[in-house]
């Protein structure tokens, strides 16, 4: 036990070392991050209504972060598949950042949710009156918190074990990370479902959410760990060699083709139906009732998935400029699909057929801004920890050192 | 081989971030961001609205007001005598105005000698408090509907049991004279949260989704689906 | 290896201090953390704006849900709630709690011919219920349909002509539902709301964590969330209140129309009716054979909205149209004139 405090209390000690642009990096997170708790606790104050939703749209930019932080966390837990199921070693180095932006991440998608309630000092109910198995919801609370003690079991035995200086044993976390891999694919099938089973809400209420969801999911996810991969190669001693990359940039190639696949499907699906279940959809698309606030958004995000796509098929994305930038593309583009391309729509128009547009208030978006802050700067603490101490840098043995004691 | 975590050199260059969370902190408490509530006072909203009281308040009384004072129906009408039937001028009572459909004959309803009471279709007299069983003499099915309670409105208690149950006759809602319900102004719309513009006269012409209202010599344009 | 190190600065391991730099390490980590703590205090600063009367207390924290409630836990709870309405509107409260009556479940008939579109019936349940009138909040919502269809899409909610109604449309109110296979209870994740053996909806406000899952589950658009702090003016409170319906809610908790539990299950109509003008609204007990509802479920052309999407709602619109609506007649015949 007093190793494990000492593992912990060495973790926080190393989070604060760092050169000058880490510095900057964690100053800069901690800025955003207090001005969204600052935005929160002014919502804590006047309630809900400093948000933008209404009764009409009731979900807005929370649900749609969320959305989308759920479908990275699963992505960033298929990293494994590869290597603990296809033995591709090119990623084995590199899991283990994967299973800790999923821990991030999912941290980040428990804030989203508590930021939306309205009474989170109620919290407590769901251990008191769980309306389990009928309201998908308790089954994302169950899937998302047994994710997050997944992952923290995973990665955290891993990094004691380097820490302790010893080799992990394989019963301890190869059956945990199968459990992930199917685990991750169940969060983000249930977050889908919680839409899906709404009959009320006709462009939700379609079987294609799911797979779809899992498909840009895939594609954010990796694309999303491409780019964090480069930055620490860049500023850690982690080795990370180029066919990681590549890898992953196969993932990431599979998942955006599916994805646009499975997009033409729905298109078609509702504009050739033409029926009245297709109002949200041509809200979305195409303006309705002279309201079209959406439009310019989805359009960008349809192009830039199209120019994603494209840029991965070609072999010049091999080079890592042109992977950087599609998957910036890939990622942003995923963002305004997921979120307000799927969660605003739906309620836009009523079920009653009223149309009122939603625009998130200046303390909804800081509140979005600083809840991404933490979670990057959850996830530079955890590289920033677990680099050194996997490298055999930060050992038990060598903290009487690192005390202040007098060496040669 | 390895170098301070506390080197010199490091803690120094570290010194500002402490004075950037000073001046964060600085900034927060001067509240940068207020909160500007977008809620609109109510506008206050006419007795009339939730008044429950039936539209026509009749005296369910025969009787009629001249100047200040009530007189029963039979005060003049005992003395003077009715016109022939073919005579259709009023000279009193001119302020009615009869628009009842194809009913334009006073004695249809009013019973010819006693004007305290209805005729039914013997002849014979209703009396003025019950004014369901004149009309009933010629709208049947919407009397029947009356009955069972599907038509008119029933206030008080759905369950006779517990209160009482106020069934409400005809005239309560129809002026006997000019039937047709009276239009009346309606109460303000919503005017929800964060509503946003919903001025819909611009769209007007997409609301014939299954295009009832085509002319000819008018193809009609495919109607928007909206 | 150079360049390792000065890539790899970030992984040192501290050698011996020298006493001047412990001190000043001290006074830089002790710099840091001031200023760390500072800048968390300022960002929770707008805490301080925070009414104590939003702060929940014991009590309040550790209420049961109702249906987990004693007599004597419910006594509890009345009272603190008859005080908060005491001290917020000076007013008396007769907070009650009545029961489902056996042998009774209820049904809604609309009666689409007559409808104008007043609108009466959204202020009248408003008053009834004790809404909050700031933010807006209307359980009813009454559509303006265009004759020939019944496309929700083509309703107009804002309609505010001279006079109501107009011939060329119909007018179509939809409330709570309160529907046999209800979505909304599917889907909260609490149980703050369920589904009584008498039909109705309700929602216990003590309970709701405001997570708008029910609200966005909801068909029928039926159910309100409370965004802002609800303001109800003192003299308009209808002091008659139960713990399931129309007592006072507070922001960040959902609501919707419960058929007037309050007056329907001591037997009188609900607000919506008494003050409807033209009898549209027709309430009863269908389990009665000789009740109004009853009557109108065997003998008119009832149906419900959405019937594709499964909720079986007992709320039921019908035509009845003879001879259409009536436009008035240009010159009236001629009563008083010439034979």
């Amino acid at each position: 036990m007093k190793k494990y405090l000492t593992f912990l209390w060495d973790c926080f000690r190393l989070s604060f070392v760092g050169d000058w642009r880490y510095h900057l990096w964690m100053t800069l997170l901690t800025v955003v991050t207090l001005a969204g708790l600052y935005a929160y606790c002014q919502q804590l104050v006047h309630g809900l209504v400093a948000t933008g939703m209404t009764d009409q749209v009731s979900w807005g930019l929370y649900i749609a972060n969320f959305t989308y932080l759920v479908g990275l966390a699963a992505a960033a837990a298929m990293l494994v598949i590869p290597v603990y199921v296809y033995r591709n070693l090119h990623l084995h180095d590199v899991v283990i950042f994967g299973e800790l932006l999923a821990v991030a991440v999912i941290l980040m998608c428990l804030l989203f949710v508590t930021v939306d309630l309205g009474r989170p000092d109620r919290f407590m109910h769901l251990f008191l009156r769980f309306n389990f198995p009928m309201s998908m919801l308790t089954w994302d609370v169950i899937a998302l918190n047994g994710y997050l003690v997944l992952n923290l079991h995973i990665c955290g035995y891993l990094i004691y074990c380097a820490y302790c200086g010893r080799q992990p044993s394989a019963v301890f976390y190869v059956p945990f990370v199968f459990v992930a891999i199917a685990w991750a694919v169940s969060i983000h099938t249930v977050t889908a479902f919680l839409y899906v089973g709404l009959g009320g809400r006709p462009f939700w209420n379609s079987a294609i959410i799911a797979p779809r969801f899992l498909a840009s999911a895939f594609a954010a996810g990796p694309a999303f760990i491409i780019l964090t991969l480069q930055i620490v190669r860049r500023y850690t001693s982690h080795q990370v060699s180029d066919d990681a990359l590549l890898t992953l940039r196969r993932i990431v190639q599979v998942a955006l083709l599916i994805n646009l696949f499975l997009l033409v499907c729905e298109l078609f699906t509702e504009f050739y139906t033409d029926s009245a279940h297709v109002a949200s959809a041509r809200y979305l698309y195409f303006g309705l009732g002279g309201q079209n606030a959406l439009v310019p958004w989805i359009w960008t995000a349809v192009g830039m998935n199209v120019v994603a796509t494209t840029c991965f098929m070609l072999p010049a994305s091999r080079s890592l400029g042109t992977l950087n930038a599609a998957c910036v593309l890939a990622i942003v583009a995923i963002w305004i699909e997921k979120g307000m391309g799927l969660i605003v729509p739906a309620f836009i128009p009523t079920p009653l057929g009223e149309i009122v547009e939603y625009t998130p208030t200046l303390h909804e978006v800081l509140i979005c801004l600083g809840i991404w802050a933490f979670g990057l700067l959850v996830y530079t603490i955890f590289v920033r920890v677990s680099v050194p101490v996997l490298a055999g840098q930060i050992t038990y043995e060598n903290r009487r050192p690192r005390e202040g004691a007098r060496v040669p | 081989m390895t170098q301070p975590i506390g080197s010199a050199a490091n803690r120094a260059r570290a010194f500002w971030v402490p004075a950037v969370l000073f001046l964060c902190a600085a900034v927060l408490v001067l509240n940068p961001l207020p909160f500007v509530s977008p809620v609109v006072p109510a506008s206050p909203i006419a007795a009339w609205v939730t008044d429950p009281t039936p539209v026509e308040r009749p005296k369910l009384r025969p009787e009629y007001t001249v100047a200040v004072f009530d007189y029963r129906c039979s005060d003049c009408h005992r003395i003077i005598p009715s016109p022939a039937e073919t005579d259709r001028r009023l000279t009193q009572h001119r302020e009615i105005e009869l628009v009842h459909g194809i009913n334009t004959r006073c004695f249809n309803c009013h019973h010819r000698t006693n004007r305290d009471a209805f005729a039914d279709d013997a002849g014979d007299e209703i009396p003025w408090d019950q004014p369901q069983r004149l009309c009933a003499k010629c709208h049947g099915p919407v009397y029947r509907d009356w009955q069972h309670g599907s038509h008119g409105r029933t206030n008080g208690y759905w369950d006779s049991a517990q209160g009482p149950q106020t069934r409400r006759k005809c005239i309560e809602c129809h002026n006997p004279h000019r039937p047709t319900f009276r239009p009346m102004h309606p109460a303000p719309g919503p005017n929800t949260l964060r509503m946003g513009p919903q001025d819909h006269s611009a769209h007007a012409e997409v609301h014939d989704p299954l295009r009832l209202k085509r002319t000819a010599g008018h193809h009609g344009e495919p109607a928007a689906h909206q | 290896m150079a360049d390792l190190h000065a890539r790899t600065e970030s992984d040192q391991t501290p050698a011996a201090a020298a006493p001047e730099l412990t001190r000043r390490n001290f006074l830089s980590q002790g710099a840091a953390a001031l200023a760390g703590v500072t800048a968390v205090a300022a960002a929770v600063s707008p805490l301080r704006h925070l009414s104590a009367e939003h702060v929940p207390n014991l009590d309040e924290f550790l209420q049961k849900h109702y249906k987990e409630m004693t007599a004597e836990d419910k006594q509890r709870v009345f009272a603190r709630i008859s005080q908060e309405v005491q001290q917020r509107h000076q007013v008396q409260a007769r907070l009650s709690d009545p029961p489902p009556l056996d042998g009774v479940e209820y049904v809604y008939g609309l009666n689409l011919s007559r409808c104008i579109g007043c609108r009466k019936c959204v202020h009248a349940c408003v008053e009834e219920n004790n809404q909050s009138r700031s933010p807006e909040i209307q359980y009813i919502r009454v559509l303006e349909m265009e004759k020939g269809s019944i496309d929700l899409e083509t309703a107009d909610h804002h309609y505010d002509p001279a006079s109501v109604p107009n011939p060329d449309k119909y007018y179509m109110p939809v409330q709570c539902h309160q529907c046999a296979n209800p979505p909304c209870v599917k889907v909260c994740p609490v149980e703050a709301t369920w589904q009584e053996p008498d039909g109705i909806v309700v929602i216990d406000y003590d309970w709701c964590i405001g997570c708008r899952y029910c609200e966005a589950a909801c068909p029928y658009w039926a159910r309100r969330f409370n965004f802002a702090d609800p303001q109800i003016p003192s003299d308009k409170l209808n002091p008659n209140m139960a713990y399931l319906s129309n007592r006072p809610r507070e922001r960040g908790v959902m609501e919707k129309c419960t058929f007037c539990l309050q007056r329907t299950r001591v037997g009188r109509m609900p607000a919506c009716l008494e003050v409807c003008p033209t009898g549209s609204r027709k309430f009863g007990n269908v389990l009665d054979p000789n009740s109004e509802v009853a009557y109108i479920l065997q003998h008119k052309r009832v149906f419900v909205l959405k019937e594709d999407v499964g909720t079986i709602p007992r709320f039921f619109y019908y035509f009845d149209e003879r001879g259409g609506r009536y436009r008035e007649p240009v010159a009236s015949p001629d009563v008083g004139g010439e034979a």
